[in-house]
C-alpha cells in the first residue's frame, strides 16, 4: 500500500543540511540528496492516500521514517507551525517543507500529489455511497451509523484534548486551569447551543484564551 | 447559467472566508458553520447529503478537508469541486508560504504561545461539532446509542477512527 522510496537521480551537491539552515534545524540532518519535484509529489500522494481521520500519523511516517527527509525533532517543529497557521495542517506542512526543498514549484507538486488522487477517490466513493443508500435500506442505515460514530469521535477528541490541557500543567493554580476549561465550555455553548457564527465565536474565544495565557505567564514569572 | 455562476460565487466566497478560521483543529471545527449555511440557510444540501459527505470524508482515505470539495462537487459538479478546493486553499497556502519563509529565520516563541492559546478553543469546538452532527443525524435509538457509546469507548481505547466508523457501519446495517 505504501509506495517505496524512489531515488531522485538528481544530485547537485546540495544536501538537506543546506536547505534547512536555521539554528533549530542545523543538527541531525542526514546527507542524502534533496527530493525532486517528483519525489515530493509521490511522497505526499502516499500521505494523502494513507490518511484516515487525520494526516498527522502518515505525515510523520512518510517524512521521517520512510523517506528520511527530516529528523523527528525537525518534523515536530514544522508540524507545530503548520497547525498554528490557518488551513489544513497537511496542506500547510506540504507547502513549507516542499518550498524549503525545491523552491516555489515544490508546493505545487506536493499539493497536487496530496490532494488530487485522494479527492478523485473521495468523489467516486461519495457517488457510490449516495446511489447505494438510495436503493438499499441497510446501506443507508450503515451510513447513518458511520455519521453517528463521527459525532462520537469528535466529542471524544475534544474531551481528550481538554483533559490533556488540564493534566499538562499540574504546577499551574487550579483557578487558571479552570479558566481554560471555561473557555472550552463557552465554545460549546456559543457554537452548539447558540449557533453563533463560528469565525466570530473563535475571535471571542481566542482573545479570552490569549488573555489567560499571557496572565499565566506573568504569574509564572513572579513565582 | 446565471444560477450556476451564482452558486459557484457563493461557494468561493464562503470557503475562502472559512479557510482563514480552520486553525488548530482543521475542518472538524467548522462543521457547525457548514451545516448552518449549506443545509439550513441556503438549502443547497439536505440533511442526508450533508451527513453522507461527512461520513465519506471521515472514513475514506485522504485529508479530512476533502469534505470541502466534496460539498462543492455535490452542489455544482466538477466546477463546484474545483472552485471549492481553490477557494479553500488560496489564502492559507499564500499565508503559509510567506510565513514559513519568515519563521525559517526566527525564533518561534509567539507561535508557541498562540498554539497554547488555541488548544482550549479547539477542544470546545470539536465537542460542539460532535453535538451538531449528532443532532442532525441521530433521530432513532441506534445512532444515539452509537454516538454516546463511541464517545466513551474512543476515550478509553485510542485506535484509528476508521475502526469506529467500520464498527458503527456494521452495527447500523445489522440492526436496520
Amino acid at each position: 500500500m505504501l509506495i517505496g522510496p524512489i531515488s531522485s537521480g538528481f544530485t547537485v551537491g546540495v544536501t538537506r543540511a543546506d536547505c534547512i539552515t536555521s539554528g533549530a534545524y542545523g543538527a541531525n540532518v542526514s546527507d542524502s540528496p534533496k527530493p525532486s519535484l517528483l519525489d515530493l509529489a509521490l511522497g505526499f500522494m502516499n500521505i494523502g492516500l494513507t490518511s484516515v481521520g487525520g494526516a498527522g500519523g502518515p505525515l510523520r511516517y512518510v517524512i521521517v521514517k520512510q523517506r528520511r527527509w527530516l529528523s523527528e525533532g525537525q518534523f515536530a517543529e514544522l508540524y507545530g507551525i503548520a497547525q498554528a497557521l490557518p488551513g489544513a495542517t497537511a496542506v500547510n506542512y506540504a507547502v513549507m517543507l516542499s518550498d524549503r526543498f525545491a523552491g516555489p514549484l515544490g508546493p505545487l507538486a506536493a499539493l497536487a500529489g496530496l490532494i488530487i488522487p485522494s479527492l478523485l477517490l473521495a468523489i467516486a466513493l461519495a457517488g457510490i455511497a449516495s446511489q447505494l443508500a438510495a436503493v438499499n435500506a441497510r446501506f443507508a442505515a450503515a451510513e447513518i451509523g458511520v455519521t453517528a460514530a463521527v459525532a462520537g469521535i469528535f466529542v471524544s477528541n475534544g474531551i481528550r484534548l481538554i483533559a490533556q490541557i488540564w493534566r499538562g500543567t499540574p504546577d499551574v493554580r487550579v483557578a487558571w486551569r479552570a479558566a481554560r476549561l471555561a473557555i472550552s465550555a463557552l465554545g460549546v455553548v456559543l457554537v452548539a447551543g447558540l449557533h453563533m457564527f463560528i469565525p466570530f465565536a473563535m475571535l471571542v474565544l481566542i482573545s479570552l484564551s490569549m488573555i489567560v495565557e499571557t496572565r499565566l505567564r506573568g504569574v509564572a514569572n513572579e513565582a | 447559467m446565471a444560477a450556476q455562476a451564482h452558486i459557484l460565487l457563493l461557494l468561493a466566497w464562503h470557503f475562502a472566508l472559512l479557510s482563514l478560521f480552520a486553525v488548530g483543529g482543521g475542518v472538524s471545527m467548522l462543521i457547525p458553520q457548514l451545516h448552518q449555511e449549506f443545509v439550513l440557510q441556503y438549502r443547497l444540501l439536505d440533511e442526508r447529503s450533508f451527513t453522507e459527505l461527512l461520513a465519506v470524508s471521515q472514513a475514506a482515505p485522504g485529508p479530512n478537508f476533502l469534505l470541502i470539495p466534496l460539498i462543492g462537487f455535490r452542489v455544482a459538479s466538477w466546477p463546484g469541486a474545483a472552485v471549492s478546493m481553490v477557494a479553500f486553499l488560496v489564502f492559507p497556502v499564500t499565508i503559509t508560504f510567506f510565513i514559513g519563509r519568515l519563521l525559517h529565520q526566527h525564533e518561534n516563541e509567539w507561535i508557541a504561545r498562540f498554539r497554547r492559546g488555541f488548544r482550549p478553543v479547539t477542544g470546545g469546538l470539536w465537542i460542539a461539532s460532535g453535538i451538531v452532527v449528532a443532532i442532525a443525524t441521530d433521530h432513532t435509538l441506534v445512532p444515539i446509542a452509537l454516538t454516546i457509546g463511541i464517545a466513551v469507548l474512543a476515550l478509553a481505547i485510542d485506535i484509528s477512527p476508521l475502526w469506529w466508523c467500520v464498527a458503527a457501519g456494521v452495527v447500523g446495517a445489522v440492526l436496520a
